[in-house]
This record gives C-alpha cells, sequence and structure tokens, in this order.
C-alpha cells in the first residue's frame, strides 16, 4: 500500500489553514471524488482519503494531536507530552535500530537528544494496534453497495475489428491492477463492456460495483470508421480511372481485390459488402473504397505530349453538366 | 402446443427487499413516500419493489453517507445523475467518424 498522505496535503491546505478553510477545501473535493458522481476509477480512493483527512482536521482536538504526533496521533494517548514523546521516540528507534520513522513530510521528530536509557512511556501500550481501523459507513450504517465506475480503453481499428484479449491497468483501493479483457470482435467506438463485480469496493462486506470499459477508437492513418463501415481511400491514375482496373487494397482482416469500373471519378465508392466491422449480432459492417485520381506531379515529354493530344481530341466538359 | 415455464415475477416484497438492502422496513417506506424509490403498491396495500431498486438506495445511502445530503438533495441529484447518464448514453451511442476528415 502506498504510504499514507499528509492530511493538509489531501485537502490542498496549510498547516496554519482555519476551519472555515478546511471545510471549504474538505466540500469541493468531496463534490469532486464522490464515486456517484465521478466515474473515474481512482476517485474512490481519493474519497475516501480525503473524508478521512477531514474527519481529523474538522475536529480541533484530533486536530491538535495530529499537528503533535503526526500518523501515529490515533495511537498516542491524550496525556502524552508532544516533546517527551518525541524524545522517547528517538530513544526507542535508537535502541531498537530501526523503528519506523515518521514517513512523510509535515511533522518531523528530533531524532537527536536522550539516548536510549530516559523514556518513561511505555512504548508498548502506544504502538501496539489499539486502533482497529475506521468503521465502514457513516450515518446509516449496515453495507452499503460499491458504486459504478466508467474508464476509457483506446483500441486500434485492427484490433477492434478481431477482438481478443487485452490487460488493461487501473487505479484501485489497493494501488493499480492489471484486468484480462476480452475484448469482443467488432466493438465500435462509444460502445461499453461491462466487467462485473470490478468497479467501487462495498462498504461492509456489500458487493462492489461494476466496471465499464468505453471503447474509443484510435484514429487510423488510413482507416476512417463510421459505425460499423469502414472507409478506405484507393489512389488511382487518370488513366486507371478512365479505363478501369484492379487493385488489391488492404482492408482490416485481410486483402480485397477491388475492381474499380472504367470510367470513376474522384470519389466514386465502392462497397465491399460485409468486409466491415463484424457485428455480434446481425450483420456486419461494409468497407467503402474511395477513389482518389492522383496525377503525376511533373511530366515527362512523351506524358506531357500524350495529354496534350487527349485534350485536343476529348470533347469532355467536366463543368458543363448539372450543377 | 407450446408449454412454457413458469416463472417467478423478478420483484421483492417490502420485507425481503428491507433485508437485502439492510434497511429498516420504515425507512424503505419513507424513500418510497419521498418518491426516491419506485414500488408497486397493490390493491392490498402491498408494496413490491423490482431488483433494480437495489442499485437505487446503495446510491442514495452512499449519496447520504458521502456527501450528508439530505433526502430533498439526494432527490434532486439522483435525478440530474440520472438525466446526465441518459445524455451520455445518447452522445455514445451517436455514430462518430473517427480517423480524421475525408478529403472529399
Amino acid at each position: 500500500m502506498a504510504p499514507p498522505r499528509d492530511f493538509y496535503d489531501v485537502l490542498g491546505v496549510s498547516r496554519t489553514a482555519g476551519q472555515d478553510e478546511i471545510q471549504k477545501a474538505y466540500r469541493k473535493l468531496a463534490r469532486t471524488y464522490h464515486p456517484d458522481v465521478n466515474k473515474d476509477p481512482g476517485a474512490e480512493e481519493r474519497f475516501k482519503e480525503v473524508s478521512e483527512a477531514y474527519d481529523v482536521l474538522s475536529d480541533p482536538e484530533t486536530r491538535k494531536k495530529y499537528d503533535a504526533f503526526g500518523e501515529d496521533f490515533r495511537r498516542v494517548p491524550d496525556d502524552i507530552d508532544p516533546e517527551m514523546y518525541a524524545r522517547a521516540r528517538a530513544g526507542a528507534g535508537a535502541a531498537s535500530g530501526g523503528f519506523r520513522g515518521p514517513g512523510r513530510g509535515g511533522v518531523r521528530y528530533s531524532t537527536g537528544g536522550v539516548g536510549g536509557g530516559g523514556p518513561d512511556i511505555d512504548f508498548e501500550s502506544i504502538f501496539g494496534d489499539m486502533f482497529g481501523g475506521r468503521g465502514g459507513s457513516r450515518g446509516w450504517g449496515g453495507p452499503i453497495p460499491g458504486a459504478d465506475v466508467e474508464a476509457e480503453i483506446e483500441l486500434g481499428v485492427e484490433e477492434a475489428y478481431t477482438g481478443g484479449r487485452r490487460s488493461i491497468t487501473i487505479t484501485g483501493p489497493d494501488g493499480p491492477r492489471t484486468l484480462e479483457v476480452n475484448i469482443p470482435a467488432g466493438v465500435t467506438d462509444g460502445q461499453r463492456i461491462r466487467l462485473s463485480g470490478q468497479g467501487g469496493r462495498g462498504s461492509a462486506g456489500a458487493g462492489a460495483g461494476d466496471l465499464y470499459l468505453v471503447v474509443r477508437l484510435q484514429p487510423h492513418p488510413r482507416f476512417r470508421v463510421d459505425g460499423r463501415d469502414i472507409y478506405v481511400d484507393l489512389k488511382v491514375a487518370p488513366w486507371e480511372a478512365a479505363l478501369g482496373t484492379s487493385v488489391p487494397v488492404d482492408v482490416p482482416g485481410g486483402e480485397a481485390k477491388v475492381k474499380v469500373p472504367p470510367g470513376s471519378s474522384s470519389g466514386r465508392k465502392l462497397r465491399l459488402r460485409g468486409r466491415g466491422m463484424p457485428s455480434p449480432r446481425g450483420k456486419p459492417g461494409d468497407v467503402f473504397v474511395v477513389i482518389r485520381i492522383m496525377v503525376p506531379p511533373s511530366l515527362t515529354d512523351e506524358e506531357r505530349r500524350l495529354f496534350e493530344q487527349l485534350a485536343a481530341a476529348s470533347t469532355f466538359d467536366p463543368r458543363g453538366g448539372p450543377r | 402446443m407450446t408449454s412454457y415455464a413458469l416463472v417467478a415475477p423478478a420483484r421483492f416484497t417490502l420485507d425481503s427487499f428491507a433485508r437485502i438492502t439492510g434497511l429498516h422496513p420504515d425507512v424503505v417506506r419513507r424513500l418510497v413516500a419521498l418518491g426516491l424509490i419506485e414500488a408497486t403498491i397493490a390493491p392490498g396495500g402491498r408494496m413490491w419493489f423490482t431488483p433494480d431498486q437495489v442499485a437505487a438506495v446503495a446510491r442514495i445511502s452512499r449519496l447520504r453517507s458521502g456527501l450528508s445530503l439530505n433526502y430533498a438533495a439526494i432527490g434532486v441529484v439522483t435525478d440530474l445523475l440520472d438525466r446526465i447518464a441518459q445524455l451520455e448514453a445518447a452522445l455514445r451511442a451517436r455514430p462518430r467518424r473517427t480517423g480524421g476528415i475525408s478529403w472529399i
């Protein structure tokens, strides 16, 4: 588990902040990270951290203790003098050779001073685990099931087409965890994959919520995806477009032979029926091959002569037809 | 002749609903009266709850314990959260183009 953070850092206030400021910071953070408002998998953990920090700092008594004793404040009896505590702690550390240090910014204890001899505080009773951790829910009591959370998963077009297993890492209460997810073939942008029981944890033994993975398709340099249809550009020479040709085109799931009919202008769409995104139920999408005529950037003398000859002989007027 | 299996309706009585959600039946009645959860009230006055109301109670419990909201505020928050969920679902369902803009 990650080391506990300083409560003032958690709330983003200074150590001299007034009660008003602490309450304001807490209310704002609680609204932002409440697991029913914020679907991020890390929000629940953050919410608990913020609530705990506020529980301690909102009460002047516990705040005083926290300021004096740091993260051990809950284990220290009420009548201990902070200075004596610090000295005793340093002594015990020296004696046992490596007692757990304060471990985080903010409160620091002087490690100099009295050596191993002097402490008259019973360390067993102080550091023995008197504190059993916080109870689950406040208010109503009883177990409360966890909230549903949402995370985005980015998939390439080919990955979405074929489906398969994929491991993802999400932040959770016990740090990041890795899940193996089965991606169904043919997921589309915006679809949600439900992982039941992988969401926010319930309190007091209640069931966890679900984790929803929202699919985002990464932009692909060649494939444009529209729902289940995939568009791909096909570059052809002017004479190929005029006379017709047959070209192999790379599409997801393999190569397809595309017959470009004679007289195809730019923008003509050739449909490859059923070659688009597969559908778990129902018909798969189509692939649309979009013709795009490319002209040589510079002409050889021969090409120029032939084009001039074509220009003189042709009666075709591309701007003449109905607009 | 086709025969059909008998299936028990997926609904809970007040007592079983209270047991599942861990609330006192009076609290459940109060939530119904406040319009925070839905119940079907049979002619005899018995209440029936559908399984999705268990999740609704869980959300109400989380909002109550986490943000110290009162019942009126919980009603507003759950209505708004439901509306946001609807809008987000509609946004997701809208066909979206990926892979840049066509040159045509």
